[in-house]
């Protein structure tokens, strides 16, 4: 066969069988090249080659996976044996574990490498994972000794057309020198944040392809690792389809009447409000209207579980039971403890596409905003995750609790600005008047809308939320919490 | 002196049960895959060859297949050891012990202890 009939690299990828990292890569690892994942002890390197080497085992290919390391791979095997991919069936042909660490005592570098070709071929291996590198590059006299090893291994691996996986902790910086000729590094880490920990996957280096870049989360479960690629790289910047003249409405005639021609289909609206002012009350009516349309709807909720919730807006006329349990209505809730920003938005994102959600409400837009350390982040990650969503055609409300409950200041606890977020602005908050506490609505803004701009007052009675008539009194600072009748100074 | 050879390409492995072997009364031979396993062989033919499954140079099954098909080496009892399941190469090795790695040692030593016994017998 003639170079030119040889099959391109480019074409050829090795599917690492790790949830969303194929993606991060532009499609897999690519065939026949030398790959360096370099991480701590625990951070899931091990973890990593054998779900690549079972699931690759499992499409017919051939593993090989040499240790150089004090573990054995008894003990090894025994904490693979738990997890999902393991099948130890494809022992020994699918994948098979050698130890080159005696090698690699008595000979060296170049008793390794002989090794590492011989088994290869005795074995008809298209994937080797050397695991333990870090020992090699002990074992080397000098740091051209150490190139020379990796120079020849990619030789061999063009030759011999596998694709080599080489496991090394991080002993001072992530990408040595050494490594710099290797085909691709993948770093993986844990970070901790105060008492929180979370894993992040990085592609230092690749050739091939352009790579989702930027930092990635990923988590360990009894499935194996599951990559979720950072949100703003993989969005499209693709305009989001056109939703023509489509209009929303909430449902609730004396609010709808505010904006009569509705929230355009597609937009993004904002909820802001301090706690029990009736943004979860506001945001399931607007889930209900669209039930009632025979829509699919996502409520996402992070505080209240999803029982208690149901009970409360049922208590207002908002009967949500009947939809979640027949599956019209999905419902993701999860603690806001131990969420991870990436990976709600996978879940949000994944179930809107799988539901073909026509309207989400996601109540507690603090909550994600909090399960990122950084943020500086937020800014970008909002403005990506909105793009996302228009993209599905989804018509989305957020809903954001603003901490003050009365008082002259209007506190908004977001990094970036509400507009980054959406286009229509909701603003709720109690007002003390004439002695009585009461809740007050007013929409900021609304694009493409015509809207009426008056402070209204609103009440969630049994039969559900109505808006009052606009004040028949002269009432100043209404939205400073603190109103009074102009010219008395009485509240 | 009843003689074991331990084959295992795992270093700890291979140190750890020599040892063991060795304080049991065994004289005992390593060697840490196939080939090696047989130049141990040409030099001292052992009473008893315990061997691991998936190694480099040469494996397991490849070295079974050597000391069967040599008539020097008839009297010597086999035993394989594998991280692999082992209930499959008890169906490809009928009459042949095999141990499940992890092992319990105490088995390990037991099970040599028994498969020496009915040699002799």
């Amino acid at each position: 066969m003639s170079s030119s009939e040889q099959p391109s690299r480019q074409d050829a990828r090795v599917s690492t069988g790790v949830p969303g990292l194929d993606s991060v890569l532009g499609g897999g690892l690519v065939a026949s090249g030398v790959y360096i994942v370099v991480g701590e002890p625990g951070a899931g390197k091990t973890l990593f080659a054998n779900q690549l080497c079972y699931h690759q085992g499992r499409a017919g290919a051939r593993c090989l996976y040499v240790t150089l390391l004090a573990e054995s791979h008894a003990r090894m095997l025994a904490n693979m044996r738990d997890m999902a991919f393991f099948d130890s069936a494809l022992l020994p042909e699918g994948v098979y574990y050698v130890s080159g660490f005696r090698m690699l005592e008595e000979q060296g570098l170049p008793g390794l490498l002989e090794l590492l070709r011989r088994e290869v071929r005795n074995h008809n291996a298209s994937i080797l994972v050397l695991d333990g590198l870090v020992q090699a590059q002990e074992a080397a006299g000098s740091s051209r000794d150490f190139k020379k090893f990796i120079h020849e291994l990619q030789v061999a691996a063009g030759l011999a057309r596998f694709t080599a996986l080489m496991l090394t902790s991080a002993n001072g910086p992530a990408v040595h020198p050494e490594y710099t000729m290797v085909d691709g590094i993948l770093e993986l880490r844990e970070r901790t944040f105060g008492v929180r920990s979370w894993r992040e996957l990085q592609v230092r280096k690749f050739r091939g392809s352009a790579t989702l870049q930027g930092v990635h989360t990923f988590r360990i479960s009894n499935e194996g690792l599951e990559v979720f690629p950072r949100l703003e790289a993989r969005v499209s910047r693709a305009p989001p389809p056109d939703p023509g003249a489509l209009r929303v409405h909430f449902g609730v005639p004396s609010l709808d009447a505010l904006f009569p021609e509705g929230l355009a289909a597609g937009s993004t609206s904002l909820l802001l409000g301090p706690p029990g002012a009736g943004k979860t009350m506001l945001g399931c009516s607007f889930l209900y209207e669209g039930l009632k349309q025979g829509e699919s709807c996502l409520l996402m909720g992070f505080y209240e579980p999803p029982n208690r919730l149901l009970g409360k807006v049922a208590s207002a006329g908002i009967d949500l039971g009947g939809a979640s349990q027949d599956g019209q209505l999905g419902i993701l809730w999860q603690p806001p403890s131990e969420c991870v920003l990436d990976i709600l938005a996978e879940q949000l994102l994944t179930e809107v596409q799988r539901r073909k959600v026509k309207r989400v409400f996601v109540d507690g837009l603090s909550a994600i905003q909090q399960s990122s350390p950084d943020p500086l982040r937020m800014n970008s990650f909002f403005a990506a995750l909105t793009q996302a969503l228009r993209a599905t055609g989804t018509t989305t409300l957020f809903s954001m609790e603003t901490p003050r409950l009365f008082g002259p200041v209007l506190d908004v606890p977001m990094e970036v600005g509400p507009s980054a977020v959406a286009e229509n602005l909701f603003f709720l908050r109690h007002v003390e008047l004439d002695g009585r506490l009461r809740r007050l609505l007013s929409i900021f803004k609304m694009r493409d809308t015509h809207y009426d701009p008056t402070l209204r007052e609103f009440v969630i009675t049994p039969k559900g939320i109505e808006v009052l008539p606009p004040f028949n009194i002269a009432v100043d600072t209404l939205l400073t919490g603190l109103a009074r009748h102009p010219g008395t100074g009485h509240f | 002196m009843e003689t074991v050879l331990v084959v295992d390409d795992e270093q700890g492995i291979l140190e750890a049960l020599a040892d063991l072997l060795r304080e049991e009364g065994y004289r005992v031979l390593t060697a840490s895959h196939g080939r090696e396993a047989l130049e141990r062989m040409a030099e001292l033919r052992p009473d008893l060859v315990l061997t691991d499954w998936m190694m480099p140079v040469m494996d397991g099954p490849a070295l079974i297949e050597r000391i069967r098909t040599e008539p020097a080496y008839k009297d010597v009892t086999l035993m394989g050891m594998s991280a692999v399941d082992v209930s499959a190469l008890r169906r490809v090795y009928p009459g042949m012990p095999f141990l499940q790695k992890p092992f319990d040692i105490y088995a390990l030593m037991r099970q040599v202890r028994l498969a020496l016994d009915a040699k002799r017998a």
